[in-house]
This record gives structure tokens, sequence and C-alpha cells, in this order.
């Protein structure tokens, strides 16, 4: 029921109407809803040759009969749903995919291959493809129209040509498209309320396409199948011959429409919904477990573990009564015209000139805005052309009250990401072709249920998504959700040189003989000796496994036959969540086991490594290993993409270094201190005279002491943010938080200081002079090593215009000019990302920024260690402390340089 | 002791501010959680008064006289309330010159119509004692208040005819027994209001004495909530109007959800939208009689067969055919808390076949109305062919209806009493009742979800609210 079209328009003028006239008073007996099908005119039904079926008693023509008023021609070509790939098909030598589209894209899970003109043998003829894929294939494109572009029936039937042949009994055989027809573009299937899906199907498997659209409406009361064809109900038809409109139910494509093809959508209704998983006859729910549905979770008849708390939807967009069609829109639907506004001159806010209701209605566009999905990529020209979530979602206003660096997440992360955290039906994860089991297919394995994944009795368990980067047509890369299927195959070089999946007739020639698995095959992967083959046995796990295929596949001809495998990820983008229930805890991702990072497991056995799948927009940059359970995983690798996430990434080199300092520096000043102790007892004391002076004024003790507290402060915040997974206690987003004010106030301590030593000439105590420098540097040097056991007095004297040594001074000197400027520059720049990430890209982003930052961090550990340390060399260990507490230190007095 | 604080403990307390403050300023703050729980009103601790209470009893007005020794001005505040009046104050009412009153007293319902001459049945459900000696004289005597319907423990007490205590009763055991009001002294008359077990309400049964928080997600579970808690009591005024037995509500006078959930809003935004049209019960109690089914048709016509066999659910030859219903949607109208017009006795029926005992208040153009759950009741009652109004028989007692099964005896009996004549012809007509729907809360996880009104299968039924088509897609008010 979309909102504006000539339907409802009337429709809104007749309930104005009946609102003005009937009372508004409520009455106990809800009045019958408004169906938008009684405003279809009535219509004639023609056959292809545009003659009333009532007369012909023909099957009906969808492009004769809906032609007369709506430009069919016009749809059919407009149409991706229809086209499958096929106007893209063109033979590739390099690849065995021939177009974009259904039509000509091998699928490793469907496994049969259109055969392309010239290949050394069949497997699927179009006919036998339209035949297996017909239950989902629209009609018009490849199921009326040759790969050059000619209508099927005038292709001069040849049994070497693919398009006029079929495989039988495993030798080409021609097929006579006259007989079979062809199979328009099938409007009713998604404009009618109750197409029958079921005949269709039947009437495309038994190959005959041309009763296919017919057979739609049967059970309608409009038309039956007889002996002598079809025959036509008079009394559904008016007197003038024309159908009546009521009796068919014409309507906007509805969710259920669209499911008979995608996949499990479960209307709002009370009835608690189950749903077939890993059925590739649902192929969205089986792929990836998307399940479109308002209910519940927790209301539904699914035996889903911890189903009890899951008290949300299964989509909140369905719940809140959105359509498939709402986003994925007819383009050139006036009512979603304001998408089409970005083409406008910059001033220009809103283009008014669009199609009439009336012009969009005769022409409708019928290739619907899609988004970019991994693995459907037939018309690649309109992906994103969708309404994403940020066509209608404002995330900045969402987020605001909670999420820290808003921009920083959106410009990284999909919001599906978080949205979808989690998916709650089962999908598929491996389809191993390499073997066959008896009745031909492959074997097979789902993720997320415990058990056959259909039977009551299995427990569903859902799955996460894994997360990879995935880059967009407007050339943003965020990382968002997917499904890895991971499938192997053997291929073989065909006559041509070309490589080709192995035939599933080859296939079954080589494991079967008469129904039953070879004698050869069961001595080869029996492994239990029972003389049968089970299904865990099924399994090609050694060479000698693979060289009993591999000889049986060359015995059959085929050239160079070897095992294949790919991961393929599957796009997850709907079945979204609203926030209370999204990944919206920092530490799932910001910490040890992120989720980021968090692999999914691919195969539990891989008769060879799968490659990842390079043909879609997905950065497949992780590792695919072995886990320590033997089964293959395919592991994410943020570093490789140039992601670092606080609390998750780290340089390990970087943390070894700075512990390393730290460590040593405390070692050392431990053995510095005990010998010290040691000595000092055997010196005599009060050896040197000291005085009581006044050391630091107010003020050097205030931003002393305020200046240690934020270092302390910042350390101890930064090693929370860096480590989250030893410091469980605390809230990642409070001590990030913590880290970003204190560390303002340091800067704002030091600049102020800094005032204060310039303005007060000071800073000449903290540069250290070059003359005699390195004299005096040894001289000091030579104290600590040496002078210091023996009791000898300091060879600087510290004075309150002078108290630094020159080692002191060099120190800080380093301290203020090179660390403190370089941790302030690189943790302004990390924190400047969400806002100006430009500067922070510029020296390398967050994995350069970020390691760096956390190596000046450990040097500052260090620093402190040994500061604290040198505090306790003064006349008394604790007195240097004392004095920068109270002002007063005793200090040695030096008369002869005095 | 001039160093007491040395100087630099200033020094101290300023570098700790000056971390501190920015630090707290700043620091996240997880949201002030609103603690609905907190509101519920602390009670006096209760006496026993087991060793207190000497008898002998020997009636129950002897128990209310032991009661007002010590509680003198009881029976004078409860005699203010409608628990002893039955009757609601003057009302103006827009289609009759004077003013009227409304309550059990004087007016009907449609259930087992109205109490006027049937005092020795219906009197088993008021606050007093001695209705034999008839209304005026009943009334104007403290005395007669029956402080044991609301604070004996009804294991030990029961009323019988005309208000006074079954026979059987141990007086003494049950002013011994006496405590804080509890939900099965309210439910002894609110449960089982119009003859039995949930045959009002539909939100109010005996499902309630003890139950689970599915069910009442505020009677139920720890909170284990009572009536007074809500129904709060002072000086034994109770908070809290029942629609039908009035015309106009203070809101002032009425229970809230707002009493508890103060300010508390929803942390979707998009159901917040929804707060100005929508009430609070409509999506948080989904279903009524969840458990216990409640009546939703009678039919009086039916009344009075020879031969039929009695069943609870279905007929009873002394009150007719019904339905029940369990579990299931209310109905759904626009609703500002007051009535738009209640039947007063001497009102014509309505034109078009339909006669409204009361009519809830409220438009989608009522800014202060908002869509609110029912329980419509509808019967078909007994009316004055020639003086087109309702009548109101005289059922019980030995010359009434449920003894002779003769309509024009109980017709004629009642016209003394109520005051209206009898023309001596009478049928039957459609009466309409709306009960308010808001207690049996629900756990928030089973509140309504939006496709639950909104969509193909929702239960709003738009038109009928006044709305142009689903606002999901047309918009709201």
């Amino acid at each position: 029921m979309k909102k504006y079209s000539y339907f409802t328009l009337a429709g809104f003028i007749i309930l104005v109407l009946a609102f003005g006239i009937g009372t508004v008073l409520a009455s106990p007996e809800p009045a019958p809803e408004q169906q938008a099908s009684v405003l279809h005119p009535n219509f004639a039904l023609l056959d292809a040759d545009g003659v009333n079926v009532l007369e012909s008693n023909n099957a009906v023509s969808t492009m004769q009969t809906c032609g007369q008023c709506h430009d069919t021609e016009f749809i059919a070509s407009h149409a991706f749903h229809s086209d499958l790939g096929l106007t893209d098909y063109t033979a590739s030598k390099d690849s065995w995919d021939a177009s974009t589209g259904t039509f000509g894209q091998w699928n490793p899970l469907t496994y049969r291959y259109l055969t392309q003109n010239g290949d050394e043998r069949l497997d699927l003829s179009t006919a036998e493809w339209l035949m297996l894929n017909g239950d989902r294939v629209v009609g018009g494109g490849p199921a009326t129209t040759s790969r050059t572009d000619a209508p099927l029936a005038d292709v001069k039937v040849s049994k070497e040509n693919p398009e006029t042949s079929i495989l039988k009994n495993g030798s080409p055989t021609a097929w006579d498209w006259d007989a079979s027809g062809t199979m328009e573009m099938n409007c009713f299937l998604c404009h009618l309320e109750t197409p029958n899906t079921a005949a269709r199907a039947d009437a495309i498997r038994a190959g005959e396409f041309g009763n296919a659209n017919t057979a739609t409406l049967l059970g309608l009361n409009i038309v039956s199948d007889s002996a002598d064809g079809w025959a036509w109900n008079a009394e559904a038809f008016s007197e003038a011959g024309e159908l009546k409109s009521e009796t068919l139910g014409i309507q906007d494509p509805t969710n259920s429409n669209c499911a008979t093809c995608h996949g499990e959508v479960h209307p709002s209704t009370e009835e608690p919904l189950t749903f077939n998983a890993c059925d590739l006859n649902y192929p969205q729910t089986a792929t990836t477990g998307q399940v479109i549905s308002s209910q519940r979770i927790n209301e539904s008849g699914v035996n889903l573990a911890g189903k009890d708390n899951l008290d949300r939807s299964w989509d909140i967009h369905a719940e809140r009564q959105l359509k498939c069609t709402d986003c994925h829109y007819a383009l050139n639907n006036p009512a979603h015209v304001s998408e089409a506004q970005s083409s406008n001159p910059e001033h220009l806010i809103y283009d008014p000139r669009s199609l009439e209701i009336n012009e969009y209605l005769q022409r409708p566009d019928h290739n619907f805005a899609r988004g970019q999905s991994a693995q459907f990529n037939a018309a690649p020209e309109y992906k994103g052309t969708m309404r994403r979530c940020e066509n209608c979602h404002d995330y900045n206003k969402g987020h605001a009250d909670w999420l820290p660096y808003v921009q920083t997440h959106i410009d990284a992360v999909a919001c599906e990401t978080c949205h979808i955290p989690q998916m709650y039906a089962p999908a598929i994860q491996t389809y191993d072709w390499t073997v066959i089991t008896k009745d031909g297919g492959a074997v097979k394995s789902c993720r997320g249920v415990e058990g056959s994944p259909n039977s009551v009795t299995s427990l569903v368990t859902g799955y996460e998504p894994v997360l990879l980067n995935r880059t967009n047509i407007d050339g943003k890369t965020l990382l968002a959700p997917y499904n890895l299927i991971t499938s192997f195959y053997w291929v073989y070089d065909d006559a041509n040189g070309n490589k080709r999946p192995v035939r599933l007739a080859d296939l079954e020639a080589a494991y079967l003989d008469n129904g039953n698995y070879a004698a050869d095959i069961v001595a080869a992967f029996d492994g239990n000796n029972d003389g049968k083959l089970s299904n865990s046995e099924l399994v090609i796990e050694n060479s000698a496994q693979e060289e009993a295929v591999k000889s049986k596949l060359l015995a059959l001809g085929l050239n160079n036959p070897r095992m294949e495998g790919m991961a393929q990820p599957y796009s997850i983008n709907h079945n979204v969540t609203r926030g209370e229930d999204a990944l919206n805890d920092c530490k799932a991702c910001h910490n040890e086991g992120s989720r980021i990072s968090q692999p999914i497991k691919l195969a539990a056995n891989a008769p060879v490594m799968p490659a990842f799948d390079a043909e879609n927009n997905v950065n497949g940059t992780g590792e695919i290993v072995t886990g320590a359970d033997g089964a293959l995983y395919y592991q994410p690798m943020p570093a490789n993409d140039d992601m670092y996430v606080f609390g998750s990434s780290r340089v390990s080199w970087i943390d070894w270094l700075g512990a390393l300092m730290f460590a040593g520096s405390l070692l050392g000043v431990i053995g510095h201190g005990t010998l010290r102790f040691v000595s000092s007892r055997k010196q005599a004391k009060g050896q040197v005279r000291t005085e009581r002076v006044y050391m630091y004024e107010p003020y050097r003790r205030f931003w002393h002491w305020l200046q240690t507290s934020s270092i302390v402060i910042l350390l101890f915040t930064g090693l929370i943010i860096h480590r989250p997974d030893i410091f469980g206690a605390f809230s990642f987003r409070g001590v990030v938080t913590v880290h970003n004010v204190v560390a303002v106030i340091l800067v704002l301590n030091a600049a102020l200081s800094l005032f204060y030593h310039i303005t007060t000439d000071r800073i000449r105590e903290f540069i250290p002079h070059p003359y005699g420098f390195f004299d005096d540097a040894i001289v000091q040097a030579k104290y600590y090593v040496n002078g210091i056991f023996k009791g000898e007095g300091h060879p600087f004297e510290k004075i309150p215009t002078s108290r630094m040594n020159p080692i002191q001074k060099a120190t800080y000197f380093a301290i203020l000019n090179v660390l403190l400027p370089l941790q302030i520059i690189t943790g302004a720049l990390m924190w400047s990302v969400q806002k100006f990430p430009q500067f922070a890209n510029a020296l390398g982003g967050l994995p350069f920024l970020a390691p760096f930052h956390s190596l000046v961090a450990w040097t500052f550990g260090t620093f402190i260690v040994v500061h604290v340390y040198m505090t306790t060399t003064g006349a008394t260990p604790l007195e240097a402390m004392r004095g920068m507490v109270t002002g007063w230190e005793e200090v040695e007095v030096h008369e002869e340089q005095g | 002791m001039k160093n007491r604080f040395p100087s630099w403990t200033l020094g101290l307390l300023g570098i700790l501010l000056l971390i501190l403050v920015p630090v707290l300023y700043y620091l996240p703050r997880a949201q002030s959680k609103n603690n609905p729980a907190a509101h519920i009103p602390t009670k006096a601790v209760h006496v026993d008064h087991k060793d207190i209470v000497k008898g002998e009893f020997k009636t129950g007005q002897d128990v209310t006289r032991a009661c007002l020794e010590c509680h003198e001005d009881a029976a004078a505040q409860l005699m203010k309330t409608t628990h002893w009046t039955w009757e609601s104050k003057a009302f103006d009412v827009p289609w009759r010159e004077d003013d009227v009153t409304i309550g059990k007293a004087n007016q009907i319902n449609n259930f087992c119509i109205g109490s006027q001459g049937n005092e020795n049945k219906c009197m088993s459900c008021h606050a007093g004692y001695g209705w034999e000696q008839g209304r005026e004289t009943q009334q104007a005597n403290p005395e007669n208040v029956d402080c044991l319907a609301c604070h004996a423990d009804p294991a030990s007490y029961g009323k019988g005819l005309f208000g006074n205590p079954a026979e059987s009763v141990d007086l003494l055991a049950a002013a011994q027994s006496v405590r804080a009001v509890t939900r099965e002294n309210c439910g002894k008359c609110h449960f089982d209001g119009g003859g039995g077990n949930g045959v009002k309400h539909g939100d109010l049964d005996e499902s309630l004495y003890f139950p689970d928080q599915n069910l009442d997600v505020h009677m139920g579970g720890d909170l284990n909530m009572q009536c007074t808690d809500c129904h709060v009591t002072k000086d034994h005024q109770i908070l809290g109007r029942m629609l039908a037995d009035n015309y106009t509500i203070d809101p002032q006078e009425q229970v809230s959800c707002e009493q508890c959930h103060v300010n508390q809003k929803h942390e979707d935004e998009r159901i917040n939208t929804h707060l100005a049209s929508v009430a609070c019960q409509t999506c948080h109690i989904p279903a009524i009689a969840l458990e216990d089914p409640t009546k939703v048709t009678w039919d009086w016509s039916q009344a009075g067969q020879e031969g039929r066999e009695d069943d609870h659910f279905t007929y009873l030859k002394i009150k007719g055919e019904f339905t029940y219903d369990k579990n299931f949607a209310p109905t759904y109208l626009w609703f500002n808390g007051n009535n738009e017009y209640r039947y007063i006795l001497g009102d014509p029926i309505g034109a078009d076949g339909v006669t409204y005992i009361n009519k809830p208040a409220g438009s989608i153009e009522d800014q202060n109305a908002k869509i609110f759950p029912f329980k419509v009741h509808i019967a078909k009652q007994p009316y004055d062919v020639k003086n087109n109004y309702l009548l109101q028989p005289v059922t019980s007692g030995k010359d009434g209806f449920w003894t002779t099964f003769d309509w024009n005896s109980a017709f004629e009996l009642a016209a003394p009493i109520t005051g209206l004549a009898y023309s001596g012809e009478y049928g039957f007509t459609e009466t309409y009742m709306y009960w308010t729907t808001t207690h049996m809360v629900q756990p928030a996880k089973d509140a309504l979800q939006c496709d639950s009104c909104h969509g193909d299968s929702g239960r709003m039924d738009w038109a009928a609210l006044g709305y142009p088509g689903d606002p999901i897609e047309w918009g709201g008010r």
C-alpha cells in the first residue's frame, strides 16, 4: 500500500467523505478496512496475440494484459529482478562468471553451472537453469530472451547450443522453446495478494514455461486447468469480458510478496513464527539468518536458547510497519523524489519537477533502490541507491547523549554492526561439494543451531556475525556484519583451457554407482569399515581420498581436476534492533577479545584451504587459521585495515620496551638505594653542615604537585584504556573522560607554569648552560656513582635561585621540551580524530599515534621512578620531599663556593 | 597550635578541587533511576486487636459500638463516603432540569439492574448493617457502620441479608481479627460484583487474591501491592472514583499511574510521542480477564424459562442468558475521565435501539482525552413500552421476580419504590455499559508493541476513533 498511488489517493477521498458523513463515534464492531485493490479497474485478460482469453482460451500474457494501461515494455526493460544479469552477459576467458547476476554468475551453493556457449561439457542449459531456479525468477529477461538479445523462440535449435538444449541422461538433447513456451515477466507474482506460487513452480519445473504465468492465477476462481488447456471462468469476468478486479486483489507488493523469493517473512499475526533455516529456497534467511518479522522473539515458535529474555521484535522496522518497498522503492516513484535531489544545483534545496502520478503509474521503474550487498551483484549501477539508515535517522541526535566520539565511530563502523549484534536464526556455514551425498547434494553445515537446522528438537543458538570492512560506493570503508559461507568444490580445465566447476553429473558419476557409493569410493572413505559411508565420513581428509576421487574424475575425461574453496561474505542488514538491545557497551569492542577481532568458524573440516572471495566490496584482510579444535576460522586483523581500537589494539614491542625501561629503572634505583643504605651505616653522621632554606615559594609547590597528580592520574587512566581487560572494575567511558579532562588540566598547568617561569626569569634555572656543562655533568655523575656512598657533600649547591644540578637541568630540559610536548601533541591529535581526523591522519593516524603515545607514557612512568628516588638523595632521604611540601628544606651549605 | 592546619594543606585542597571539580563535571553520569516503588505510601503499623477486643457481641451494631469507643471519628468519616451513601454528589447534567445523584442506591446498571427494593440481597456488599430499617433510618445511625466488612479477616466474617452479618459468623472472633484493609477485604465486593467472580470489571476478579507477576505487575510479584497503595486512604476517604457511578470526576479524586510513575518516560522516544494520545493502560493492559472469565453480555429477556437447565456461565433461570469471555483485548475509546452520559432513572431509552447506561466522554478533538481501554458489557434490559424508559424490577424477596418469575408484578412492586410508573407493558432493549480497564497491569515486556495497533492486523479501529486511517501512515492528532 504505497502512500502516494492513485489508488490510495482515491481511497483517501472516499475515506474523507465517509468520515464527514458518518459519525465519529466509536462502535464496538470494527469497520472492515478499505482495500486498495478495489480501486484497480476491471480489465481484459489478453493472450500473447492480444485476444481476450475468454475467446481464445489461451494462456494469459502479462505483457499484453497489463500493457493495456502500463508500459510493460518499459517495465520489463527497467527491472533487474527480470534481467538477472542477462544484459551484462559476456562470456569471459578469465572467469567462469559471465555476468553480474544470477544468470551467469556461478554460485557455489546452488552449484550447477550455467554453461557458456562453446564449453566442453553441458551442465545447465538456459532451459534447465530456468527449471531449477524458476521458482524465484520473475520472468522476462533470460526467461524470454537469448544471450544475444533475440527472443528465445527465434534461436536456431541445436543441441550443441546451451540455449537450445538440455542435459538428458548425461547427453545434450535439443530443447524446443516453441513447445515449452517462454515466461514473460510475471506481474501477478508481486502484485496479487495471493498468487499461486506453488502451481506456478510446478509448471516451471515441468518445463512448461508458457503456462507459468497463467498457473499463478489457479485457485483464484478465475481459471482452471483442463484437459483441453485453460478453462476461464466467465463468472469472474464482467459482461464486457473484463476481469472483475476485486477477484484478483491487485495491490502494491507487500513483504509477503517479496518473501516468496527472498526469505522468511512473518506478518504480524498471533501465530508463532517458525522458519525454514539453511534452506536455499529462503536464501536471505539461509545465508545470513535474517528473518523479517514484527513478532517478539520470545513469542515465536523457535526453540531458541535464552529466548525468555528476548522480548524485542525480530526486526524493529517490521514492528514499526515499514515495508520492503519503503527502502527498496521504485526509483522513479514521485513519493521518493527527494532522494533524487542530490544532483540539484547547490542553491536549490528542492526541485518540484517530478513525475506526475499518472506518468509514474504508466511507466514505473522496476529497478528498485538497492543496497550494496556482497553477493548480489546484478545491476551494480544501482548499488547504494536505497535509503540507508542515515537517510532516515540522525545518528548525532540518537547517540550524542551517551556515545563519545560519535563521528569517529560513525566513520569507522556501519550502523548494522551495533544494531544487529546477534542473529537469532541459523545460517549456512559450509557447503562441501568435494564430496556428494547419495541424493546428489553437498555435505552441509549450519551455524547457530545444535542439531539439524529444521528439527523441532534442535536448539537454535543464533550466532554473532563477523565484522568485516566494506568499501561503499562512496569510497567510505566501514565495519559491517557478515556471515561467511565457505564452499569447497572440484574444478577442472576444459578443452578450451577454461576453468570450470566439475559438473554435478560428473561428480555423481565419480562417486555413485547405480545410486550407491562406488566400491572404490567406499574403500577410500569408510573410516570405520562398516561398508557404508556416513555423513561424517564424507569428507576428503587425506591425499589417498583426494587421489581416489581425482583418478575417477580423470577417468571421466576431466583435465587437471583439483579442489578449491571459497569463503564468501553475505551481508547482514535486516533484523535491526533499537539502541537498548544494540551493542552499547564500550568494552564489547574496546577490550581484549574485542567484537572487532572476533573470529568466525568457517568449516569443521577443510579438504583444501579456501580463499577469501575477492569479487565483492568486502576486504578480506584477515587470516584464515586453523583453531585449536582443528576447525578452520576466519580471524579478522583490524591492524591490516589500519584500524587502531583502544583497549583492543596494541603494539607488543612498544609495551615490552616500555615495561623493560620501567622495570630497569626500578631495579636501578633499588640497587643504588640499597648500596647507599649499606654504605651510610658505615659513615659517621653529620659530616656535612646543613641549613634550613626557604627553597620553594607556594606557586612552585602548587604547580609541581598539581602536575604530579595529573601525571599519575594520566598514567593510570591511560593504562586502563590500554588494557581494560586487567581493570574490569572501571567504566571504559568514564576512564576516557577522566583521562581527557586531566590532560587538559595538565596542559593548562604547564602553560601557566611556563608563563610564570618566563615572566619571573626563573626559566633560566631550567636551561643548561653550555659552557662547562659536560664537565659539571661528569662531576655530578661521579658523585652519584661514587661520592654519594662515601657521604660526600653534593658537588653543586642547592640554593633557591639555582636549585638544580647539571644532570637535573638536562633531564628537565628533555622532558619539558621533548617528551611533554610530544605527549601533548599526540594526545591532542588522538582526541581530535573525532572532529579533525585529517590532522591525525596526516601523521599516520591512530595506528601510529596511539602506540607512540604509549611509548612516551612509559618514559614518563620511568621518569617518575627515578625522580622520586632522586628526591631521597637530599640532606636526609625525606628532606627534599618535605621541601616541596612546606617550602623549607634543609640543604647542605657549601661555604667555599658561597 | 598555629600550625594545626599547615599552609600546604590549603594547596593540597586546591589541587584536589582543581582536578576533582572538572572531572566530576564531565564524568558521564548514569541516568538517575526512577524508582516508582519509592512512592508507595508507608502505612501505620497495625496493632493486633486480639487482646484488645472483648465481647460480648450479639449484633453487628454491638461491634461497631465497641470500635467507636476508641475510633471515635471513624463512623462519621465513613458516613461521608460513597461506600456508605451509595450515591454520588449532585451533578448538573444537561439532559435533566434538576441536579441528579448517581449510585447503586438510586440508579441502575446493566447487571442486576437496581438495588431499590432489593436491599435484602444487594446490601450484602454495603458497608453497613440494618437495611431492614429502611434507607433513611439505616443511613442516619452511625452504629450501622460495618467496620468488619473492610477490617475483619474475610475468613472469619461474611454478610447476609440487609447488610447484617451472616448468621453463622462468630462476631467476637471477627472483631478480634481486625487489621489494615487487604485485597481480600476489597475483593469480597469488588472482585465478585454483579453476582459472582469477575462478572463486572474484567480487570478485577478473584485471580487477584494471589496474582502472579505476569497477571498484575503491581499486586503480584515482590511488590504485592494492596488496593490502598494506590487508592490512598486518609480518614476513611478513599482515593478513586468509579466511572459508572459518577458523571464527571475531578482528576484530584482519581487514582493515576503518575502517583508513583512520576515523570517516568520510556527509553524509546517513539513511544513517548504516543503519551499525549494514549493512556498508560492502553499498552500496559494488553488483555483483560486473563485468568477468570468476565461477563460480556447478559440477556434478561431469556430469564424465567421453565425447564431450561441452569449453567453458571451461560444461563440461569433467575437472570437469563449470558456470555463470558476470557483473555481478550479491551475496546478502545477516547476518554477524558468523565462520562458523556449516564442513564438516570426515567430517562428515555435510546432512539436507535441502544441505551447507554454510561458512555465515556472524549473524542479525537478533545485534547484532554486519550485512547483508553474499556470492557463493554451489553445487556438486554426491561423497559416500559409506553413510557419509553428502563424499568427496575424487584427481583429478590418472596414477591420478587426470582421467586414469581412474573415481570409484571416485579415492575408493579417496584413502581412505588422507584417512583417510576409502570404502564403494564414491558419490552427488552439493548443497554451498553462501559467499564474502565485499569487493573491487571502487566509487565513491560508484555506491553503492546507497534504492530499490535498499527498495520493490517492491528487491534485499533482507527475509523471509529476518528482517524482518517492508521496514524502510522496518516499521522496522529
